[in-house]
C-alpha cells in the first residue's frame, strides 16, 4: 500500500517536470536560428507563394507561445502531430523503435551477464595479474571514443569483407527463410553490438569491482569471515547483496538509455534506429519529431529512476521504513 | 626497469597501429595527368523508335540485346524518401525515388538535349507556339493492366497540377501573366495543351510524370490535405500502380528501397521482348558520403558518384578492379562570388550596405578587378584536385544554351590594378588599397560553414584579393543564418554560394536573374522595394528573360540567352568560379551503359543488364 502511494506521488511529481522540460526544449529549438525552410528558400524554382504556404502549414507565422500551446494540447491528447513532410510522427517512431530496442537490449543483456561476474571476480582476486589485465582492458574500453571505435570496425569490415558495412538487413532479406533472416540480422548486429558492449562493459565492470571492494573491506564481512563462514557464503550471501545496490540505480539509467543511448554508434553504422531519424529532425528543426523524441527521453529517464527506486525498496530493507 | 620495458612495448604497439593507418598518398603530379575515360568515345545506340506489334505502340530500344536477370544497386544519401507520390515530393531524393516509377509524356534526349517522346507516341507544336498536340501510344498499360489513355493525362494536368495539389512548383513555373495553360482531350489517344502566350519552357514541363487516374482520383477529390498524405512512405507497395520500368517492391525505412520489374512496360528490345532486363533495382539509403564510399568498396553498391579528392584514388584502383570510371563532364551547379549591389535603406532608414562600400560594389571596374584577381585555375587544381573547369557564365558548361563566345581568361593582377586606378583607387605606402575618399577597402566575405569546398574557395579568394591590398574578413557562417542574411536582412558585403541550374532551360534561373526574383541575391528586393529603381543592365536582363520565354524557336531563344550571359560576363554581378566535374564509377558487369553529360549513367536503366 505504502509503495503504491509512493509511486503515485512520484508520478504526480513528474508532471511539472515534464512541462518544464517541454517548455525549455520547445523554446530552445524555435529560438535557434535554424530555419526549416532554408533549403526551399535557396532553391531557384520555388516561388514566393509556395514559401508562404509552407510557412502557414508549419505554423511558423504564429508566435512561439501559440505554437507551443498547439503542440502541448495535441500531445496531452496523445497525438504527436505530423513531421514537416506530412508523415505521422508516431508511425515514424514506430518504424525505428523496435530496431533501436533490439540493439540496446542485446547490449544491456550482454553487458550485465558478463560485466557483473567479471567485476566480482576482479574484486575477489584483487591485485592479482588477472585483475590488473582487466583494469588495463577496461581503461582502454572506457577511453576509446565510441564513434572512433565504430569507424575502425567499419574499415575492418570493408578490408576483410567478413561483415556487412552497416545496416540491419541485406537487400534480399524479404526473400529469405526465417532462419536465414535471423542469421542475416545477427551478422549485421555483430559490429554495432561489439562497439556498445565494449564501452558499457568497461564502466559496469569497474563499478561492480569498486562496490565489491568497498563491501569486502567493511566490518560485517570481516565479522562474517571471523565467524568462520565459508568464503562462498561470505561473498555471495553477505557481500554481493550489499554491493549490488548502487547498480540498481545504474539499471534505471540504462533503462533511460534504451532508446537514446546508441545514437552515435547507430549513425556510424547506418543502423536504422532512432538516432539517425532524430539527428536529421534536429538539423531540419522538424519540431514535432524532435519534441516527441525529447519527451520520450525525459519520460524514459523518469520512469527508469522510478523503477530503480522501487527495486531498491524491494531489495534493500533499510530503505523501506 | 621492468616498467620501462612495458612503456616501450606499449609505444611500439601504438606506433605500429598508427603506421597501419597511414595510406600511401598518390603524388600530386599523377593527379594532374588524370584523363578519366571520357564519355565521348562511347558509341551510342540509335535512338529508340516506335514500333507497332499486335496493335500496341511500343518503343523499341536499339541497344544490344541483353539477359533478363540481375540486380542493380545504387544509393541515395540522407534519410530516404518522404513520399512515393511524385506530385508531392519536395526534396530531391523523394523526386528521384518516385519518378523512377512514373514516366512522363516526353523526355530529354540524353545526348542532344532535345525533347523526345516517351509515354507519348509523338507530339507537335503549332506554328504560333501555343498549341501542343500529344499523340499517345495505343494499347500500353499501367502495371495493374489498365490502359494508359488521354483521361490519365488530362486528369494529371487539370486535376492535380493545375488544381495546385501537392508540390506546386510545376504549376508556379507555367503561370504566364496569371493565367494557366489549358488541357483538353481530343480523343482517347490525343491530348491538346494550349498556353495563354507562346511559352517555350512549357515543352520541358511535359516530362512531368503522368498519374493513373483510377488510383489518384479518390485522393485528389478529397482535397489538398488528403493528397499530401497520399502514397506517403507507409503505403503498401502493391498500391502503387506505375508506368515506369520498375514498381515498388519493398521500402525498409532508413535502409533501402527495392523496385522490381514492371511486367507491362512499353519499351521492348530488338527481339520485341518487354524490358527492363534487370529483375531488381535497389537504392540503399546511406547517411553520408563516407558511408557510401565504404559500401561501394565493400561491393554493396554497383555505382557511386565521386568527389574531387577521391577520384585520384579510384583512378589508381581502376586497372585492377571491377569498375570503370566515367567522366560526365561539368556539373550543372554554378558556384559564384557575389557582391551586395543593394543601394536601398531598410525599415529603420539605415542602408543595408554602408554607403562607402556601396561605392565600391556598384563600380563595375571594382567588380572586374576582383574578377581578374581570382585565380580560378589554381582553385580547380587545389580544391577540386584538378577535376573541374573554370566557369565564367551563369549557364553551366554543359548547358545547351551556353554562350560559347565568352572566352575564359587567366588571373591578371596588373589588369586588376589598372581597373582600380581608373576608378580612383590608390595604394598607400604599406600597399593598402584606399578608395578615392581615402577609405580603406575592407569588407566581409561570407559562406556557409561546414561546406569545406566553399570554405577552401573563401580562403583562396581572400588571399587573391589581399594581393590587391584589400582587407577581406572571411567568415563562414551557419547555413541558416546565411540564408537569412541573403534573403531577409540583406546585411552582407560579399558571399560565396552556389545554385543548381538546369542544362536545358535557362528560364529556371529567372528567380535569380530577374530583378524582382525571389533569389536575386546580388540586389535582393524585399516586398516593399519591388518598385525601386533598377540598374540598366538589370532592366536589359529582365527584358531578355521575358523575350526568351516567349520565343519558340531554339535559335531565337539562344540569341536572347546569349545576350544575357554576355551582360553577366561584362557587368559581373555574379563572379562565377568553377564547375566540378561529375565522375561516376560503375561495375563492369553491367552492360549497355552509355553515360552522357545530360543524362548521367542510369537514364537508360531499362536497357542496362547484368552479364
Amino acid at each position: 500500500m505504502q509503495i503504491l502511494i509512493y509511486i503515485l506521488k512520484r508520478i504526480l511529481q513528474t508532471i511539472p517536470l515534464l512541462v518544464i522540460v517541454s517548455l525549455i526544449s520547445f523554446f530552445i529549438i524555435r529560438l535557434s536560428p535554424v530555419d526549416p525552410l532554408a533549403e526551399l528558400r535557396l532553391n531557384p524554382s520555388v516561388s514566393q507563394e509556395t514559401l508562404q504556404k509552407e510557412t502557414q502549414r508549419l505554423g511558423l507565422d504564429k508566435p512561439i507561445i501559440v505554437q507551443y500551446g498547439k503542440w502541448a494540447k495535441s500531445f496531452v491528447k496523445g497525438d504527436l502531430g505530423v513531421t514537416s513532410n506530412g508523415e505521422q510522427v508516431s508511425s515514424k517512431l514506430k518504424e525505428r523503435i523496435p530496431n533501436t530496442l533490439l540493439l540496446t537490449v542485446i547490449v544491456i543483456f550482454l553487458t550485465w551477464i558478463v560485466g557483473i561476474p567479471l567485476g566480482i571476480f576482479a574484486a575477489i582476486n584483487w591485485k592479482t595479474p588477472f585483475d590488473r589485465i582487466l583494469t588495463v582492458l577496461t581503461s582502454v574500453g572506457m577511453a576509446i571514443p565510441s564513434f572512433f571505435f565504430a569507424v575502425l570496425l567499419l574499415i575492418f569490415a570493408v578490408k576483410t569483407g567478413w561483415f556487412p558495412v552497416g545496416g540491419l538487413t541485406s537487400a534480399n532479406f524479404a526473400d529469405m527463410g526465417i532462419f536465414s533472416q535471423i542469421k542475416d540480422m545477427a551478422h549485421h548486429l555483430v559490429l554495432p553490438v561489439t562497439v556498445l558492449f565494449t564501452i558499457s562493459l568497461a564502466g559496469l565492470q569497474r563499478q561492480m569491482r569498486g562496490n565489491m571492494l568497498d563491501v569486502l573491506d567493511s566490518e560485517y564481512v570481516k565479522f562474517a569471515r571471523a565467524k568462520g563462514l565459508s568464503e562462498f557464503k561470505v561473498i555471495f550471501k553477505h557481500a554481493l547483496r550489499n554491493a549490488v545496490n548502487p547498480l540498481i540505480t545504474l539499471l534505471g539509467f540504462e533503462f533511460a538509455g534504451l532508446l537514446s543511448g546508441a545514437a552515435l554508434t547507430e549513425y556510424v553504422f547506418q543502423y536504422p534506429g532512432l538516432g539517425r531519424l532524430i539527428l536529421e529532425a534536429v538539423l531540419k528543426s522538424d519540431i514535432n519529431l524532435v519534441m516527441a523524441s525529447l519527451m520520450m527521453g525525459a519520460i524514459m529517464l523518469v520512469l527508469g529512476n522510478l523503477i530503480a527506486d522501487i527495486l531498491l525498496i524491494i531489495t534493500d530493507p533499510r530503505i523501506r521504513t | 626497469m621492468r616498467r620501462a620495458v612495458y612503456v616501450i612495448l606499449v609505444f611500439v604497439l601504438i606506433l605500429g597501429l598508427l603506421k597501419a593507418c597511414i595510406n600511401r598518398d598518390i603524388p600530386q603530379s599523377e593527379v594532374k595527368n588524370q584523363n578519366t575515360a571520357s564519355t565521348f568515345d562511347i558509341t551510342y545506340p540509335d535512338n529508340q523508335k516506335n514500333v507497332t506489334v499486335n496493335g500496341v505502340d511500343y518503343l523499341q530500344s536499339q541497344a544490344p540485346i541483353g539477359k533478363f536477370k540481375g540486380t542493380f544497386t545504387s544509393s541515395v544519401i540522407g534519410e530516404g524518401p518522404k513520399t512515393f507520390n511524385p506530385f508531392n515530393s519536395k526534396d530531391n531524393i523523394s523526386s528521384i525515388l518516385s519518378e523512377i516509377m512514373y514516366d512522363g509524356l516526353l523526355t530529354t534526349h540524353p545526348v542532344t538535349g532535345q525533347p523526345i517522346p516517351r509515354l507519348a507516341k509523338s507530339f507537335s507544336i503549332s506554328d504560333d507556339g501555343r498549341e501542343y498536340t500529344i499523340n499517345l501510344r495505343r494499347g500500353i498499360k499501367w502495371s495493374d493492366g489498365k490502359p494508359i489513355t488521354a483521361d490519365d493525362v488530362v486528369f494529371t494536368w487539370r486535376d492535380i497540377i493545375f488544381a495546385g495539389l501537392g508540390n506546386t512548383s510545376t504549376r508556379d513555373s507555367i503561370i504566364i501573366d496569371g493565367k494557366l495553360p489549358t488541357v483538353e482531350k481530343i480523343d482517347d489517344y490525343t491530348v491538346k495543351f494550349v498556353t495563354p502566350e507562346p511559352f517555350a519552357p512549357f515543352v520541358r514541363m511535359l516530362s512531368t510524370p503522368i498519374a493513373p487516374k483510377h488510383i489518384f482520383k479518390p485522393a485528389a477529390d478529397k482535397g489538398v490535405e488528403a493528397f499530401d498524405m497520399f502514397l506517403s512512405t507507409d503505403v503498401k507497395p502493391e498500391k502503387l500502380v506505375t508506368s515506369g520500368a520498375f514498381k515498388l517492391k519493398e521500402y525498409v525505412p532508413a535502409q533501402r528501397v527495392v523496385y522490381e520489374r514492371n511486367p507491362n512496360y512499353y519499351i521492348i528490345n530488338k527481339n520485341n521482348q518487354k524490358l527492363p532486363y534487370l529483375d531488381r533495382l535497389v537504392y540503399l539509403i546511406v547517411g553520408d558520403l563516407n558511408n557510401e564510399v565504404l559500401k561501394f568498396e565493400a561491393k554493396e553498391l554497383d555505382t557511386i558518384s565521386l568527389q574531387g579528392s577521391k577520384v585520384a584514388r579510384y583512378k589508381a584502383m581502376e586497372p585492377h578492379s571491377d569498375f570503370t570510371i566515367h567522366n560526365l563532364g561539368p556539373d550543372t551547379g554554378t558556384m559564384y562570388l557575389a557582391m551586395n549591389l543593394n543601394n536601398r535603406k531598410n525599415d529603420k532608414g539605415e542602408f543595408y550596405v554602408k554607403p562607402s562600400k556601396q561605392l565600391w560594389f556598384n563600380d563595375v571596374n571594382f567588380r572586374k578587378a576582383v574578377d581578374f584577381a581570382i585565380d580560378r585555375k589554381n582553385m580547380v587544381l587545389n580544391i577540386a584536385n584538378g577535376i573541374g573547369a573554370p566557369l565564367f557564365t551563369p549557364e553551366s558548361l554543359n548547358s545547351i544554351f551556353l554562350n560559347k563566345d565568352l572566352k575564359p581568361y587567366d588571373k591578371d593582377i596588373e589588369k586588376s590594378k589598372e581597373l582600380l586606378k581608373k576608378s580612383g583607387f590608390v595604394w598607400d605606402k604599406q600597399g593598402r588599397l584606399l578608395d578615392k575618399y581615402g577609405n580603406r577597402v575592407e569588407f566581409d566575405l561570407l559562406t556557409n560553414a561546414g561546406n569545406t569546398e566553399r570554405e577552401a574557395i573563401g580562403v583562396m579568394v581572400k588571399q587573391d584579393l589581399e594581393d590587391l591590398g584589400m582587407k577581406v574578413n572571411f567568415k563562414p557562417v551557419e547555413f541558416n543564418s546565411l540564408v537569412n542574411k541573403l534573403v531577409n536582412s540583406l546585411d552582407w558585403d560579399m558571399v560565396i554560394m552556389g545554385f543548381t541550374g538546369s542544362p536545358l532551360e535557362p528560364n529556371g534561373g529567372k528567380n535569380v536573374m530577374m530583378s524582382d526574383g525571389t533569389l536575386h541575391v546580388y540586389n535582393m528586393r524585399l516586398a516593399k522595394d519591388k518598385n525601386s529603381s533598377r540598374y540598366d543592365f538589370e532592366k536589359r536582363i529582365d527584358d531578355l528573360f521575358i523575350k526568351g520565354a516567349l520565343a519558340t524557336k531554339f535559335e531565337e531563344r539562344k540569341k536572347y540567352y546569349d545576350e544575357y550571359q554576355k551582360i553577366v560576363y561584362d557587368e559581373k554581378p555574379f563572379i562565377y568560379i568553377y564547375s566540378p566535374t561529375r565522375i561516376v564509377a560503375i561495375r563492369n558487369k553491367f552492360k549497355n551503359v552509355f553515360p552522357t553529360s545530360l543524362g548521367g549513367v542510369t537514364y537508360n536503366i531499362e536497357e542496362i543488364y547484368e552479364e
